[in-house]
């Protein structure tokens, strides 16, 4: 009897752990996912305490910026990056090293593509730089996020390194070398639109820097006003990986489906990263339109031919569109951005909002900001 | 490892009744799996054959029923034989790299290929070149000890893992690694009746092979003098119930990406229960790995508003489960 009781105990309390452990499962779905999705090194490190810190900083800069923007900034200059980080560069930068996507596309528009001397690996799949600069792709390559070449950065001998923040591991070893790094991360409007502020104030291009955030700021602005009480159809957005992956209500990509004047069929989910669902929520939620990620490896053939979504509105009506992707993959938080919503608006409202009027708004963003006229590519 | 042997004692409880409740629990399961969705089915809408319904019903929730009873069942069948064959307590799919198989190949159908049809197929010829090197390396070993297999296994399921993550490596972070993170998860929200039919009458007809085989299947688990004695062809004979086991893992898990611990538990805890290790005990083992997969799926399923991986149930499941079972076998010994 006596020796048995432990033994019992230790049973009872094996149980309950891995009980709790599952009804912790259930309501966390979404660090869960979040974590699993870290753990596979994607490209994404939305772990919420982070987000809300750096959102909770966001406040702060946003009303202090005009006064910033006025006069050019002078060096010595302080900034706080994106891991709360006090960095105080010296002289403007004159060598820059941007090892992300977002940061490199940033610098092209802030105009500071000429003084890039490295960027991240795979630059040859972002045909951004292949349209305004294609001297960028001829640029050495630091490497990626899951493989960051700390000793090629170094030999570039850069005044100034962008990095995301998920390679705040090389910091140290960079600082130690005298180079000053800058960790960013966009993971959202608001914070993007802080990356933005951040980048240009420590590039002394503050000025350009506001007029990209004044531009998307007057288009949001402008298909609130256009789309002021118009009806609103549901749209399902589906993710890059698989057709059952979407956004929920808490992801960039819910914005801009709102702000294109649509209601986001997935708003019940709270997760902070793509959710999988199944087929039979998709045909509960009858979306009736269905949107692809710019950078789906699937196309609109697949999804109109599945005979599992026969029945679904989206797919009877033909209503089955792909985020171009001829650019930039504007369902991501990258400086164009607005324009995923100013090109769903013309999907969805194709009477208030006329595709020419779209395509004139998406022509001025890259005449103005990268060079090129993008209905001419 | 001594239950792993034939035994000869009487069973304790009547293994046939342990089946019969094992078959109903599996029954109603498959019924609470039949209710248990996202999609508003309604019995009235059903018995006036509403077509969305219909087909919601048979096309995506019966599939994916079929295929949580059926995978589990295969599984634990698949478990059965390889403890049996190897006599070791720990074998599972795992150790004749059928499942780094299948995932390396699944991962490279979703790199280079297109379409959840070909992503199937690549996982399932993953696992079968996986075990066809497994079982020729073996072979080389002109003793013909079991032990070889076992090693053999385990060096090429470390081959398909280093395959695994050259491949994870060259993919894109935002979509593909994502993908393969997520099928090696494992999860049944893709199941429909379009993309299941073959996998399922290849799976099925294994498991009936293996049935047909199970004296022979037994025999393999004596020491291999004795079953030379009974006259058994055993290199040949091991090929061929490690092939059918085989295929009825890879049939399922090129479907549902990797399911943990099904294999290695239902029939510990078959055994655990009968006491024996006997065609009975097998049947047992498949009933219990088609509850523990039934069970799984219907929590992955609605737990949640997402679906989430049923890897994580199945081990939720089945642990606690095989705890009761070690410590209930202590009190009566």
């Amino acid at each position: 009897m006596f020796r048995k009781k432990p033994k019992k105990l230790l049973c009872v309390l094996l149980v309950l752990t891995l009980l709790l452990s599952l009804t912790a499962c259930g309501q966390t779905t979404a660090e869960d996912t979040a974590a699993a999705t870290t753990a596979a090194g994607a490209e994404t490190e939305a772990a919420p305490t982070e987000e809300t810190q750096t959102q909770a900083q966001t406040e702060a800069p946003e009303t202090g910026a005009p006064e910033v923007a006025e006069p050019a900034s002078s060096y010595p200059v302080t900034v706080t990056d994106q891991a709360g980080r006090e960095v105080t560069i010296e002289e403007e930068p004159q060598t820059l090293v941007s090892g992300y996507y977002i940061s490199t596309s940033l610098l092209i528009a802030l105009d500071l593509d000429e003084k890039l001397v490295g960027i991240e690996a795979k630059a040859d799949t972002r045909p951004i730089y292949q349209l305004s600069d294609p001297a960028l792709l001829e640029l050495p390559s630091v490497g990626t996020a899951k493989e960051f070449d700390l000793e090629g950065c170094a030999a570039l001998e850069p005044d100034l390194v962008i990095l995301p923040l998920k390679l705040q591991s090389v910091v140290e070893s960079l600082e130690a070398l005298d180079i000053d790094v800058l960790l960013i991360n966009p993971e959202n409007q608001e914070l993007l639109e802080e990356t933005i502020r951040l980048i240009g104030e420590a590039t002394n291009t503050s000025d350009r820097a506001q007029a990209l955030l004044d531009f998307s700021a007057r288009e949001e602005a402008r298909l609130a006003e256009e789309l002021a009480g118009a009806e609103t159809p549901s749209v399902y957005l589906a993710g890059n990986s698989d057709f059952l992956s979407t956004a929920g209500d808490a992801m960039y990509q819910s914005d801009m489906i709102r702000m294109a004047g649509g209601v986001n069929a997935a708003a019940e989910l709270t997760d902070t990263y793509w959710a999988e669902i199944s087929y039979e929520q998709l045909l509960a939620w009858n979306p009736e339109y269905i949107i692809l990620a710019s950078d789906a490896s699937y196309t609109t053939e697949d999804v109109l031919t599945d005979p599992n979504l026969a029945g679904c509105q989206a797919v009877e009506n033909g209503s089955v569109y792909q985020i171009p992707g001829n650019a930039e993959a504007w369902d991501s938080p990258v400086p164009s951005g607005i324009l995923g919503s100013v090109w769903l608006s013309s999907v969805l409202h194709p009477e208030i909002c006329p595709q020419e009027d779209s395509m004139a708004v998406i022509d001025e963003f890259y005449e103005t900001f990268y060079g090129f006229t993008y209905s001419e590519q | 490892m001594n239950s792993m042997k034939p035994s000869m004692a009487l069973p304790t409880v009547n293994s046939k009744h342990l089946c019969a409740a094992g078959a109903a629990l599996l029954a109603a399961l498959a019924v609470v799996s039949l209710l248990t969705g996202k999609y508003p089915l309604t019995l009235e809408g059903l018995l006036a054959g509403d077509e969305m319904q219909l087909r919601v019903f048979w096309n995506l929730r019966a599939s994916r029923t079929a295929v949580g009873i059926v995978g589990g069942f295969a599984l634990g069948i698949a478990g059965f034989v390889y403890q049996t064959v190897f006599r070791n307590p720990l074998a599972s799919p795992d150790v004749i790299g059928v499942s780094s198989g299948a995932s390396a190949g699944a991962a490279a159908g979703i790199l280079f290929l297109s379409g959840a049809a070909q992503v199937t197929l690549a996982s399932f010829a993953g696992a079968l070149a996986a075990v066809g090197l497994a079982l020729a390396l073996s072979a080389l070993d002109k003793a013909g000890r079991h032990s070889t297999i076992v090693l053999a296994g385990i060096a090429v399921h470390s081959l398909a893992q280093t395959v695994l993550m050259c491949l994870k490596l060259t993919a894109d972070p935002e979509r593909e690694l994502a993908s393969i993170e997520y099928w090696i998860m494992g999860s049944l929200n893709a199941i429909s009746g379009y993309s299941i039919k073959g996998n399922l009458i290849l799976c099925l007809l294994c498991i009936a092979v293996l049935f047909l085989m199970h004296r022979q299947i037994l025999l393999l688990s004596a020491e291999e003098g004795e079953a030379r004695m009974l006259g058994v062809s055993v290199g040949r004979l091991r090929l061929a119930v490690l092939l059918a086991a085989t295929l009825t893992v890879a049939s399922i898990v090129s479907l549902s990406g990797l399911i943990s611990f099904v294999g290695l538990l239902a029939p510990h805890g078959a055994r655990m229960l009968t006491h024996r290790n006997d065609a009975g005990t097998m049947l047992l083992g498949g009933l219990l790995g088609g509850i523990i997969l039934t069970a799984a799926d219907i929590l992955a399923r609605s737990v949640s508003s997402v679906e989430l991986p049923v890897s994580i149930f199945t081990s939720l499941l089945g642990a606690p489960f095989l705890i009761y079972l070690i410590v209930r076998g202590r009190k009566e010994t």
